[in-house]
């Protein structure tokens, strides 16, 4: 089995068979998995922040960062594989933790969460499946095989999204 | 065993743990009087050879290095900044605590340097947008030095962050902090300040570890330091990054920060990005210099 591993703003796609896509510690950050069963495929970028206005620059080097540069930038990735088709993909959502902030300003967690749906909606995609929000800090492992997505989180074991 | 057998050996622990280097000591005092200057630093710096190679090494490094490179300490010192080169001091010796697996958090070995050293680039980015400057020329360095108290405790938390996790759950506990005490009669800020006590770290430090829980608590004077590491330490939580432990996220953000901070959503996600950023771009520089984490 070998393991990509996606770094924040990073992104993967992958139809090897025995391919393994992991991500660490998403805190506020959103794994957006996407999967194309009848292709056999599955990807995922770690997007951080909601909006690539606040840097242009490193939107351009590390697209994966934001909501907006970092789903096209997948979704391409499965254009390059020859998966074209919306209908094809299943999306799934993980992450989005949030810390308790009356004043909007450190609720980053939820701000992600909302501006992913709002990208995925402009492409005619919804979630099936989230494991978001709460103050839980998700690892997740993707894998080509089955497509199955696990989460796991230091104290609160493991589960399937 | 009861919790007074455990403090016992967590204040057995803490007389015991290796001495902070004196010349991190010294320059941390140095740093944060405000009538020093350049040369107060490399007088201190010059006087180990191995952090001067070290510093000098960085400071040339593809991270840091510009058009030309830097031949004098002066000149390294002035290019990395002042506070990074308690980071490199600190990073560079082995004889310090942050390298260890902290078992009790489910932490891997390593992720408590990566924390401290985002939570110190996190503080001393805040510390741009306090509407009052003091003290915060420590604010990197107290960031650094902020969780040490876990290095002590982890090993008596051994097993129970399930517990620990299941008590903030359900609300029987306000914060991780709180799930400590239940546990050790004690928590990681309490043992991190009587740590600092023994390493003689300057005071407003002392307090910044005390209290980066509560800053509200602290006394008026460092209030302001306090609350740039109570705020970097929740945007490192916040951000992630490879592998934060199970105490992630179970801390409350005192509210009261808005009267202190002039910050807003876009300002606080370019603090986000320059954290990951700088991060990166230190950690390895140390790293390349044999200090650091023991990551596996």
């Amino acid at each position: 089995m070998s393991v990509l591993y996606v770094g924040v703003g990073e992104y993967a796609a992958s139809k090897t068979p025995g391919e393994v896509i992991k991500t660490l510690g998403l805190g506020s950050c959103v794994a957006v998995v996407l999967l194309a069963p009848r292709h056999r495929a599955v990807g995922m970028v770690h997007v951080a922040l909601p909006d690539s206005s606040i840097n242009l620059k490193r939107a351009e080097e590390r697209p994966g960062t934001f909501a907006d540069t970092g789903i096209p930038i997948l979704i391409g990735e499965f254009k390059r594989m020859g998966i074209v088709n919306p209908r094809d993909f299943i999306v799934k959502l993980a992450g989005g933790a949030s810390i308790m902030d009356r004043n909007n300003v450190f609720n980053i967690g939820k701000r992600n969460v909302l501006a992913v749906r709002k990208i995925l909606w402009k492409y005619r995609l919804g979630a099936i499946a989230e494991s978001v929000g709460d103050t839980i800090s998700r690892s997740v492992a993707l894998d080509v095989n089955t497509g199955r997505v696990k989460i796991w989180s230091p104290g609160r074991g493991e589960w399937e999204l | 065993m009861g919790t007074l057998d455990i403090a016992d050996k967590i204040a057995h622990k803490i007389d015991n743990l290796p001495t902070l280097p004196t010349i991190v000591t010294a320059l941390m005092n140095t740093i944060g009087d405000e009538d020093h200057n350049l040369r107060d630093v490399v007088k201190i710096v010059s006087s180990d050879t191995s952090l001067t190679a070290n510093i000098l090494r960085i400071a040339n490094s593809a991270a840091f290095s510009r058009q030309s490179d830097v031949d004098s300490l002066e000149k390294a010192i002035v290019r990395l900044g002042e506070k990074l080169i308690i980071g490199i001091a600190i990073g560079t010796s082995s004889s310090v605590v942050f390298d260890d697996e902290l078992e009790g958090y489910q932490a891997t070995a390593g992720t408590l340097w990566d924390h401290s050293l985002r939570t110190a680039i996190a503080s001393r980015e805040l510390a741009a947008f306090a509407k009052k400057k003091d003290y915060l020329e420590l604010a990197f360095t107290a960031g650094l030095l902020h969780d040490i108290g876990k290095s002590v405790i982890s090993e008596y938390l051994r097993g129970k962050a399930s517990l620990m996790t299941k008590l903030y759950d359900k609300g029987l506990v306000e914060d991780f902090l709180e799930a400590e005490r239940e546990i050790l009669g004690t928590d990681h800020s309490e043992v991190g300040f009587s740590i600092a006590k023994v390493w003689n770290i300057p005071e407003p430090i002392q307090v910044a570890i005390r209290y980066h829980h509560s800053p509200s608590d602290a006394s008026e004077e460092y209030r302001l330091l306090v609350f740039c590491v109570h705020m970097g330490d929740l945007i490192t939580q916040i951000s992630g990054g490879e592998g934060e432990g199970a105490d992630s996220f179970l801390y409350n953000l005192d509210q009261s920060y808005i009267d202190f901070f002039g910050l807003n959503r876009t300002a606080f996600d370019r603090i986000i990005l320059n954290v990951e950023e700088e991060f990166h771009a230190v950690k390895q520089s140390i790293e390349q210099c044999g200090g650091g984490t023991n990551e596996p």
